[in-house]
C-alpha cells in the first residue's frame, strides 16, 4: 500500500532528516512511528501527503508515484489528524467535519455552507462514531475540550474516506487517560474503513497497546521494525535513553541493542 | 562545570539612564520646534488667547478673538429652527389642507424710501402671507442628516466589497503571485493616500452634485484602510486550520473561506464598524466640495452668512456624532 524506497531527505541548511528509509506498510495495517523529538517522525508522514518531498529515492501510494504533480489528487486519498488539532476554533462542529469533504464540494455550495444531504449524513454517522452527541452538532470547536476537539478531528479526517490517515502525534497534547480512548477510536476507525495509519507516538506503552506494527526512526534511520511484542523495554531504553543520555551514538548502540529483532520490511 | 556559575565574576555597570547623546537629542529637537513654532505663528496665537481670555475675565478693553467669537456668536443664537415660505411662491396652494404643524402668518414690513415730490422720508406698507412650518428647518437639517448618514452606510459597504479581494491578493500567503501581491497592495497604499475631500472634487465633475460623489470618495478611501486591515489579519491568522484544510487539497478559495474568515471574522467586524464611524464624520464635511448630505447645506448657508442655519446644522451634526459614538462602542463590546 505505502512503499518508501531508499528515500533520503536532507534540509538546505544541511540536516539529514531522513537516511535511507526503505520501509512497506500493506493496506489496513495501523502502524505506529516511534522515536525521540527531532528523529524524523514528522518528515516521514509529511512526505505522504507531499508537504515534504524526498530529495533522493520514492515513494509510493498504492502503485503511484507521490510526484510534483500528483499531489492535489495524492491529498484527496490521504488525511491528517494533527496534534494541535487544527480545527477552525470559531466554526462550528458541524462546518469543522464538512470543511473535511471540500475538495468534493463545488465552489458556491461551499461558499454558502450548503453542503449536499449525503455529506450531512455522513458528517452525522462520523461525529456518532467518534462519540459526540447530536447536542455537539452546533457548538463552537473552542467550547468543546481537548479530548472532545480530537474527535471532531477524527471525524473530518473521515469524511473523504481515506485510503491512507497519517496521524502526527495525535495525543501529544492530551493527558494519558484521554489518549487512550482516542487511540482507541482511531483504531476502530481505521479498522472499519480499512484505513492504512501511519500514527506517529513518542509513548512506547501506548505504541504496543495499539500498534499492529511498530517501527522506530532515530536520526533519520529505521532502526527498529517488528510487532508490539518485540518492542521490549531493552528496546525502548535504548531508543529513548540512548538519545538523551549518549547523543551522536545512539544509533549504533540502539542496533546493537535490538539487532535480534529487526525484521525485514 | 555548572552553568550558573560561570558569570559569578563579571563586572556588573548600571549607569544612568541618560548621557550626552540625548542632551544633544533634546536641544535639536528645541530647536526644531522653535522654528516651525515661529512659522506656525504659535507666538501670535498664544498672546492673542492670552488677551481674549484676559478680555472674559475683565482685564483687557477688547481682545480680536473675543470680538470676533462674540459677533459670531451673536448671530447663530437663536438657532434656526422654523421655515417660512411665502404663500405666493408655492403653487398650488391651498389654505385648507396646510401640511402639518403648520400655520399662515401675514407679516408686515414697512420699507422706507424717500418721496421726490415733497422730499418726505415715506414708508410703504407691504403685507405678505407667509406660510410658517414652526419645525420646517429642523426637519430639513434632519433629512440632510438622514442622507449622510446613508452615504457614509453606502460608502462604507462599497469600501467592504472592494476591499475583501484586495486584502486576498493582497496577503502574502494567498496573491497567486508576486506581481499582484505588489498591485494590490499598491492599489490599497494609493486608495488610501486620496483624501475624500480630493476624490470627491473630481467625482463631483464626473457624476454632478450630489450622494454619488460622495459615497464613491468614502468608499475609495475607506477600501484602502479596511484592505490593509484586512490582509494582514489573513496574514496574521493561526496557520493550523489553514494547513489542514490545504492538506486534504481544499484549495485555496475554500481555505480562505473555512479557515481564515472564520478565525478573522469578529476583527473584520471592529474594523467595519470602526470605518463607518469615521464615515458618517467625513460624510458631513465631504459635502463642502458638493457631494451631497448636510455638508452641502452648511457650505451653502456658511457662504450667505445664514449663521443662525449653521448653529442648526453644527448641533445636529454634533449631537448625531455623540449618538452614533454610544452606539457602536456598545454594539463592539457586545461582538468582542
Amino acid at each position: 500500500m505505502l512503499r518508501f524506497e531508499n528515500v533520503q531527505k536532507r534540509f538546505p541548511d544541511g540536516t539529514e532528516a531522513i537516511r535511507n528509509i526503505t520501509l512497506h506498510v500493506p493496506q489496513g495495517q495501523f502502524c505506529v512511528v516511534l522515536g525521540p523529538s527531532g528523529a524524523g517522525k514528522s518528515t516521514l508522514l509529511r512526505m505522504l501527503n507531499g508537504l515534504s518531498r524526498p530529495t533522493q529515492g520514492s515513494v509510493y501510494l498504492g502503485n503511484e508515484l507521490i510526484s510534483d504533480q500528483s499531489v492535489q489528487q495524492l491529498r484527496k486519498k490521504v488525511a491528517t489528524v494533527h496534534q494541535q488539532f487544527n480545527l477552525t476554533p470559531r466554526m462550528s462542529v458541524a462546518l469543522n467535519v464538512l470543511s473535511g469533504a471540500l475538495p468534493q464540494v463545488s465552489h458556491w455550495r461551499a461558499a454558502l455552507c450548503l453542503f449536499p444531504a449525503e455529506l450531512r449524513a455522513k458528517a452525522c454517522r462520523l461525529l456518532d462514531e467518534v462519540g459526540l452527541t447530536p447536542e455537539h452538532l452546533n457548538r463552537r470547536v473552542s467550547e468543546l475540550s481537548g479530548g472532545q476537539q480530537q474527535r471532531v478531528g477524527i471525524a473530518r479526517a473521515f469524511m473523504m474516506d481515506p485510503a491512507v490517515l497519517l496521524a502526527d502525534e495525535p495525543v501529544a497534547s492530551l493527558d494519558p487517560r484521554i489518549s487512550r480512548g482516542i487511540l482507541e477510536l482511531l483504531h476502530r476507525q481505521s479498522r472499519n474503513h480499512n484505513t492504512t495509519v501511519l500514527c506517529s507516538l513518542h509513548q512506547p506503552d501506548l505504541a504496543r497497546a495499539f500498534g499492529d506494527r511498530i517501527i522506530a526512526v532515530n536520526q533519520g534511520r529505521l532502526v527498529f521494525d517488528g510487532t508490539p511484542d518485540q518492542l521490549t523495554d531493552t528496546v525502548c531504553e535504548a531508543l529513548y535513553h540512548g538519545a538523551l543520555n549518549r547523543g551522536h551514538d545512539t544509533s549504533a548502540a540502539l542496533s546493537a541493542a535490538c539487532e535480534p529483532e529487526l525484521a525485514v520490511a | 562545570m555548572n552553568n550558573l556559575s560561570v558569570n559569578r565574576d563579571a563586572k556588573w555597570h548600571l549607569n544612568q539612564p541618560y548621557n550626552a547623546r540625548h542632551l544633544v537629542i533634546a536641544i535639536l529637537a528645541f530647536i526644531l520646534l522653535a522654528v516651525t513654532g515661529s512659522r506656525m505663528e504659535v507666538p501670535r496665537m498664544v498672546s492673542e488667547t492670552a488677551q481674549g481670555l484676559g478680555y472674559v475675565v475683565g482685564l483687557n478693553e477688547e481682545s480680536a478673538v473675543a470680538t470676533g467669537v462674540k459677533r459670531i456668536a451673536a448671530s447663530i443664537w437663536p438657532l434656526r429652527i422654523s421655515e417660512e415660505i411665502e404663500v405666493s411662491r408655492i403653487e398650488g396652494f391651498d389654505p385648507n389642507k396646510l401640511p402639518w404643524l403648520s400655520h399662515v402668518e401675514v407679516i408686515e414690513t414697512r420699507t422706507p424710501h424717500l418721496n421726490t415730490d415733497t422730499l418726505q422720508l415715506e414708508e410703504t406698507i407691504e403685507h405678505k402671507e407667509v406660510l410658517v412650518k414652526p419645525l420646517g428647518y429642523l426637519m430639513h437639517v434632519l433629512l440632510k442628516m438622514l442622507e449622510t448618514l446613508e452615504m457614509a452606510l453606502w460608502g462604507t459597504l462599497l469600501a467592504v466589497v472592494l476591499s475583501i479581494p484586495l486584502a486576498c491578493f493582497a496577503a502574502s500567503n494567498y496573491a497567486p503571485n508576486r506581481f499582484v501581491y505588489n498591485l494590490s497592495r499598491s492599489t490599497i497604499s494609493l486608495f488610501r493616500a486620496i483624501p475624500e475631500l480630493v476624490s470627491a472634487l473630481f467625482l463631483v465633475l464626473a457624476f454632478g452634485f450630489g450622494p454619488i460623489a460622495g459615497f464613491l470618495a468614502l468608499g475609495i478611501h475607506s477600501a484602502g484602510f479596511l484592505g490593509k486591515f484586512y490582509a494582514e489579519d489573513i496574514e496574521n491568522a493561526d496557520r493550523g486550520p489553514q494547513e489542514a484544510l490545504q492538506s486534504i487539497g481544499a484549495g485555496q478559495v475554500k481555505t480562505l473561506w473555512y479557515g481564515v474568515l472564520p478565525q478573522v471574522l469578529p476583527q473584520y467586524i471592529a474594523y467595519t464598524l470602526y470605518i463607518l464611524d469615521r464615515n458618517i464624520r467625513m460624510a458631513t464635511v465631504i459635502g463642502i466640495v458638493g457631494a451631497g448630505g448636510i455638508g452641502l447645506e452648511l457650505k451653502g448657508r456658511f457662504d450667505m452668512f445664514n449663521f443662525d442655519h449653521v448653529g442648526t446644522i453644527l448641533l445636529i451634526i454634533f449631537l448625531t456624532v455623540i449618538v452614533l459614538d454610544q452606539f457602536s462602542a456598545r454594539l463592539r463590546s457586545r461582538l468582542m
